[in-house]
C-alpha cells in the first residue's frame, strides 16, 4: 500500500502541510490575545500530519514526524508539568505563570506559552500515534514496530496485527 | 553529635543501604552482603553510643514535623524499650547477615535483592520500636510486613513461596488496619497521638467502653503480628523463605513486634480489667498448641516455626498476667528465645545445606559431620528445654515462680495458665529431644551420605556465638542483671527484679522442672518408640482452612460481580446504559421542571420567535444528516451524515461568537472522523455490522429501541433547556473575563482560563489524553479468537476486523 495514486494530490499535500503548520504556528503563538492556543493549533497541526500521512501510505504515517509521536506526546507533558513544578522550586504558586513585557513594540512573553507548547505537544503525538496506529492496522500493517509491541502487548496474547505480517 | 543526629543517622543507615544495594548497578557497588554488614554494625554502633551517652534510664522524644494537619509527625521515643528492641534487631542483624554469607554463597545473582531486602526490613523495624507518634508506628510496623512479604516470597518462582507470602502479608496488613483503628479510636479519647504523652498521663476515667474497644483492636493487630491464635497459620507458611530470613524475621525480630506493642500497651491499659483475659487466654491456648504441633511435625523449620508461635503465646501471656506494679523479666525471656530459636533456625539451614534435607525422618548421624553445629544444636536444645546451666532455665524457673504467685490473683485464668506452661514446657522438652536425637544422632540414611558437603565457617560460627550466650549466660546469670538494668522503663517495670543465680535452692519451681523433663523425656520415648515416623501435623489442626476459604470466597466473589456487570457483547449493554441514562437523565429534568414551573421552557418559545432565519437554516442543516444516519444502511454514508452534523454545529458557535470553540469543534470534528473511519474499515465486512444484524430483532425489540432513543432524546432535551434556563447566580465566567488581562495578562479569556486560571484541569487533561493513548495502543495489541480459532491453535490470523482477505 503506497498512499495516493494521484502525484498531483502527493505534491499538493506536502504545500498544505506547510501552509497548515505555519497557521498552527501562528494560531499557537496568538492564542493568549486571540483565537487559537495550544490544543487548536495541536489539532491544526495534527489534521495536517493526517492528511500528509494519507498521502504517503500507512507504512510511512506513523514516521512522518521523524520522532516517535508517542515520544513527542510525553515531552508535551513533560513540559507541560514543569512549568508546574519549576514556580515550586522557588517557592512560587504550582502553574503561576510569570510575564514579561520585551521592550516597546507591543511585544510580549509568558510562561504561560511554554504551557501552552506542551499542550500542543500533547495533543499532536497523541492524535497522530493513535491515528496512524488505526491507519496502519486498519491496512493489515503491524501497528507498532515490534519493540512498541512488547511494551503494550500481554505475553498471553498475540498481538493483533503480528499475526497478520507472517 | 547530637542525639538526634544519630539517632536520624542509625535510622537512614538501613533504608539508604537498601537502596543502595538495590539500585546502583553491581558493577560500581560489589559485595552488597558486605556493605549491608557494614551497614548493619555502624547502625549498632550508632543505637549503643546513644545508649551510653543517653544514659540510665533514658526517656526523651526527638520530633521532626511532618503532617501537622493529621497529627502525624516524625517522631521517636528513646528510652529502655525502644533501645532494648534495637539493638536485639541490629545484633540479630549482624549475625544473620555473617550467616547469609555462607547460606547465600553461589547464588551471586540474587544477591542485590536478597540484602536490599533485609537492610529494607531492617530500616522499617528500627522505626517501628523507636516510632513515638502512634501514626508513625503504624506506618512503619506495615513496612515490616512489606518487606517479610518480599522476603517470603524471595524464592518467587515456587508457588509454596508465593503463598507463603501473600498469607503473610494478608494476615499481617489486615490486622495492622485494625490496629489502625485502635490507634485513631486512642486518639479520639486520649486527644494525641503522641506515646510518650499518652504514656505519662492516666487514661481519663470516662469512655470506659470505648478504651476497651481501643484494647481489643490494637491486641488484633499485635496478634496477627506475633502469630496469636486465630492468626498463628501464617508463621508456618512463611518458612518458605530463606533460612537467613526464617532466622531474622520470623523468629527474632518481626513477630516480637506483637510482644513490643503489648509492652508499649502495658503501662496503660496493664490496669484494665480486660487486660489480662483478652492477652491470657489466647496467648496461653496458642502456647499449648503451638507446642503440641511443634511435636508432631516433621520438618525441621515447621518445628520450629511451630515452636516460636509457642513461645510467642508464652512472652504474650507473660504480659498478660503482669502484676500492676509492672513486669519484671520480659527481656530475659526475649533474650532467652532470641539465643535459642535464632541458634536452631540457624542450624536447621545449615543442615538442609549440608543434608539436603530438612525432614527429621531422613535425617540422623551428622554429629561426628558437623561437630560445633552438633554442640549449638545441643545447647540451643537444652535452652529450649529449659534445662539447666542455660537461659531456658532461668526463664522458666522465674515463670512458673510468677505464674505460681499469680495463681490466687487471677482466678481461673490464673489455673489455666499453669497447667498451659507445665504441659508445654513438657512438650518442649520431647521435641527439644526431638530434633537433637534425630538429626545428630542414629544411623546416617545414604541419602544424607551421598549429598554431604561442609557447610563454610560463615554458616556455622553465628549459631555457636548465640548458643555460647545461651551457655554463658546461663552459666554466669549474674551478669546479666547489670545489662538488662538499663533497659527497664518505669510503669512496665516494677525495678524488683531478682540478681539471677544459678542455683535458687530446693524450691517449688525446681521439683516442677525436674518432673517435666522426666516426663517430656518419657513423651519423646512413647510417641517416637523406635523408628516410628512423626504423625505430621493433621489439617483440621492448621487451621488455614478458614483463610482459605474465605481468600477463594473473596475471589470468586469478585469474579461473580464482574460477570454480572460485564459482557462480551458491546450491543447488549447499550440499551441498558442508554436506559439507565435516560431515567436518571429524565428524572432530573422531570424534577426541575417540577420545582421551576414550565418557565424555562417559555423562555425557549421566546427564543425560537425570535430566531433569524439563518439559525433555522443551520439548525436544519444539523438535524437532516442526523436523519439521513438513521436512514443510511451503510456506514460510509452514516459517518458523512454524522461528520456534516457536527461540521454544521461549528456555524452556531460562530454565530454566537465563540471563535474559540468553533475551531476546536472544527478541528475536533475533522480528526475524530478520521478515526471513526479507520476504525469502522477494520470492521468493515464481517465484523460489527454483523454483529448488529445478530441480535434477535423482533418488531417488539426494535420498539423497544426506538422508545428508549425516543424518550433518551427528549429528556436530554428538556434538560439541557431547564439547565441553561437556571439563572446563575454568581457565574466564574465573569470574574475570567473581568481580570483576564490584570491577571493573567491575556486578551483572549478562553485561552488563560484554560492555561492560567485553570491550569492545573487542563494539565489533568492532557495527562488523561496521554493515559487514553496508551490504552488504545494496548487495547490495538490485543486479540480476540472466536472459537473456531481457539480450537485450531495460535497460529491462525486473527477474526475481528480482517475477514477474508486477511484469510486468503
Amino acid at each position: 500500500m503506497t498512499g495516493l495514486s494521484s502525484p498531483i494530490l502527493r505534491a499538493s499535500s506536502t504545500l498544505a502541510f506547510f501552509m497548515a503548520n505555519t497557521l498552527s504556528l501562528y494560531l499557537l503563538l496568538r492564542g493568549h490575545h486571540a483565537p487559537g492556543g495550544g490544543f487548536i493549533a495541536g489539532l491544526v497541526t495534527a489534521s495536517s500530519v493526517v492528511l500528509l500521512g494519507y498521502a504517503r501510505g500507512p507504512e510511512k504515517f506513523g514516521r512522518v514526524l521523524g520522532a516517535d509521536p508517542g515520544l513527542i506526546a510525553g515531552i508535551g507533558l513533560a513540559v507541560a508539568g514543569a512549568t508546574a513544578l519549576v514556580p515550586i522550586l522557588f517557592g512560587r504558586a504550582a502553574l503561576e505563570h510569570f510575564f514579561w513585557i520585551l521592550g516597546n513594540n507591543g511585544w510580549s512573553f509568558g510562561t504561560a506559552l511554554i504551557f501552552d507548547v506542551g499542550v500542543f505537544l500533547v495533543v499532536v503525538g497523541v492524535t497522530t500515534k493513535v491515528v496512524a496506529s488505526f491507519a496502519a492496522s486498519s491496512c493489515g500493517l503491524p501497528a507498532l514496530v515490534a519493540e512498541e509491541e512488547r511494551r503494550y502487548s500481554s505475553p498471553s496474547e498475540e498481538p493483533l496485527e503480528g499475526t497478520r505480517a507472517n | 553529635m547530637s542525639l538526634g543526629l544519630g539517632l536520624a543517622l542509625v535510622l537512614l543507615l538501613p533504608a539508604a543501604g537498601a537502596l543502595a544495594v538495590a539500585l546502583v548497578p553491581r558493577r560500581w557497588l560489589p559485595f552488597p552482603g558486605f556493605i549491608a554488614l557494614g551497614v548493619a554494625m555502624a547502625s549498632l554502633c550508632g543505637v549503643l553510643a546513644i545508649g551510653s551517652k543517653a544514659g540510665a534510664h533514658p526517656s526523651f522524644v526527638l520530633d521532626w514535623s511532618w503532617v501537622p494537619e493529621c497529627g502525624l509527625s516524625l517522631s521517636f521515643l528513646v528510652d529502655g524499650l525502644s533501645l532494648f528492641f534495637a539493638v536485639i534487631v541490629l545484633g540479630m542483624g549482624v549475625l544473620v547477615l555473617v550467616y547469609s554469607r555462607g547460606y547465600m554463597a553461589g547464588r551471586e545473582g540474587d544477591h542485590r535483592r536478597f540484602y536490599a531486602g533485609l537492610l529494607f526490613f531492617m530500616g522499617s523495624m528500627l522505626g517501628t520500636v523507636f516510632s513515638n507518634n502512634l501514626l508513625l508506628l503504624f506506618i512503619f510496623w506495615e513496612l515490616t510486613g512489606l518487606a517479610s512479604f518480599l522476603l517470603i516470597g524471595f524464592e518467587h518462582t515456587s508457588e509454596e513461596a508465593r503463598r507463603g507470602a501473600r498469607m503473610s502479608l494478608l494476615v499481617t496488613a489486615v490486622t495492622g488496619l485494625v490496629m489502625l483503628l485502635g490507634i485513631v479510636m486512642l486518639k479520639q479519647v486520649t486527644g494525641t497521638y503522641d506515646l510518650a504523652t499518652i504514656l505519662r498521663s492516666p487514661l481519663p476515667q470516662t469512655h470506659k467502653d470505648w478504651l476497651d474497644a481501643c484494647l481489643v483492636l490494637l491486641v488484633v493487630g499485635a496478634f496477627g503480628k506475633s502469630a496469636i491464635f486465630p492468626f498463628h497459620f501464617w508463621l508456618p507458611n512463611a518458612m518458605t523463605a530463606p533460612t537467613p530470613v526464617s532466622a531474622y524475621l520470623h523468629s527474632a525480630t518481626m513477630v516480637k513486634l506483637g510482644i513490643f506493642l503489648c509492652a508499649r500497651l502495658f503501662p496503660i491499659f496493664g490496669e484494665r480489667e480486660l487486660w489480662a483475659p483478652l492477652l491470657g487466654v489466647p496467648a496461653f491456648s496458642t502456647m499449648l498448641l503451638g507446642a503440641v504441633l511443634a511435636l508432631m511435625s516433621s520438618d525441621l523449620k515447621a518445628i520450629l516455626a511451630y515452636s516460636t508461635v509457642s513461645q510467642l503465646g508464652y512472652l504474650i501471656g507473660y504480659y498478660a498476667l503482669g502484676p500492676n506494679g509492672g513486669v519484671d523479666y520480659d527481656y530475659l525471656h526475649i533474650l532467652n528465645h532470641l539465643f535459642y530459636k535464632g541458634s536452631l533456625f540457624m542450624v536447621a539451614g545449615i543442615v538442609e545445606h549440608a543434608a539436603g534435607s530438612r525432614d527429621i525422618g531422613k535425617l540422623g548421624g551428622l554429629a561426628p559431620r558437623l561437630p560445633l553445629t552438633a554442640a549449638s544444636c545441643a545447647i540451643a536444645c537444652a535452652a529450649m528445654a529449659g534445662l539447666p546451666l542455660t537461659t531456658g532455665f532461668l526463664s522458666k524457673e522465674f515463670m512458673l515462680k510468677e505464674i505460681f504467685s499469680a495463681f490466687s490473683v487471677h482466678g481461673y485464668l490464673g489455673s489455666f495458665a499453669v497447667v498451659c506452661v507445665v504441659l508445654t514446657s513438657l512438650l518442649k522438652v520431647a521435641f527439644s529431644a526431638k530434633i537433637i536425637l534425630r538429626v545428630f544422632f542414629g544411623k546416617e540414611p545414604e541419602t544424607v551420605t551421598a549429598h554431604f558437603h561442609a557447610p563454610s565457617a560463615w554458616m556455622t560460627l553465628p549459631p555457636a556465638v548465640l548458643s555460647g550466650c545461651a551457655l554463658l549466660a546461663g552459666i554466669a546469670p549474674s551478669f546479666l542483671n547489670p545489662l538488662l538494668q538499663p533497659f527497664t522503663v518505669p510503669g512496665l517495670h516494677a525495678g524488683t527484679a531478682e540478681h539471677f543465680q544459678i542455683w535458687h535452692g530446693w524450691t517449688r519451681e525446681l521439683w516442677v522442672s525436674l518432673a517435666v523433663v522426666l516426663a517430656g523425656l518419657a513423651l519423646y520415648r512413647v510417641s517416637h518408640y523406635g523408628d516410628r515416623p512423626c504423625p505430621g501435623v493433621p489439617s483440621y489442626l492448621k487451621a488455614e482452612r478458614l483463610f482459605e476459604w474465605l481468600h477463594e470466597k473473596t475471589i470468586a466473589a469478585g469474579r461473580a460481580s464482574v460477570r454480572l456487570f460485564q459482557t462480551d457483547r458491546e450491543q447488549s449493554a447499550v440499551l441498558a446504559v442508554t436506559a439507565f441514562a435516560g431515567v436518571t437523565l429524565g428524572a432530573f429534568a422531570w424534577k426541575q421542571v417540577f420545582a421551576g414551573g414550565f418557565g424555562p421552557l417559555l423562555q425557549f418559545v421566546d427564543f425560537t420567535g425570535g430566531m433569524s432565519p439563518l439559525r433555522l437554516l443551520v439548525g436544519v442543516f444539523i438535524v437532516l444528516p442526523a436523519l439521513g444516519l438513521v436512514l443510511f444502511r451503510s456506514w460510509g454514508g452514516q459517518l458523512a451524515c454524522l461528520g456534516i452534523s457536527g461540521f454544521m454545529v461549528t456555524v452556531y458557535f460562530v454565530l454566537g461568537r465563540a471563535p474559540d470553540l468553533a475551531l476546536t469543534q472544527l478541528l475536533v470534528e475533522t480528526v475524530s472522523i478520521v478515526a471513526i473511519y479507520l476504525l469502522l474499515g477494520r470492521c468493515a465486512k464481517q465484523g460489527l455490522l454483523e454483529q448488529w444484524s445478530d441480535l434477535p430483532s423482533s418488531a417488539m425489540a426494535q420498539g423497544l429501541r426506538v422508545a428508549v432513543s425516543c424518550s433518551v432524546a427528549a429528556a436530554v432535551g428538556v434538560l439541557i433547556l431547564v439547565v441553561t434556563g437556571m439563572p446563575h447566580h454568581n457565574p466564574v465566567g465573569n470574574f475570567f473575563i473581568r481580570h483576564t488581562e490584570d491577571m493573567a495578562h491575556g486578551k483572549n479569556a478562553v485561552n488563560t482560563i484554560l492555561v492560567d486560571f485553570r491550569g492545573l484541569d487542563t494539565l489533568g487533561e492532557i495527562t488523561v489524553l496521554l493515559a487514553a493513548m496508551l490504552g488504545c495502543l494496548g487495547l490495538l495489541m490485543r486479540y480476540r479468537r472466536n472459537s473456531e480459532e481457539q480450537k485450531q491453535g495460535r497460529d491462525l490470523t486473527p477474526g475481528l476486523g480482517l475477514g477474508e482477505e486477511g484469510k486468503s
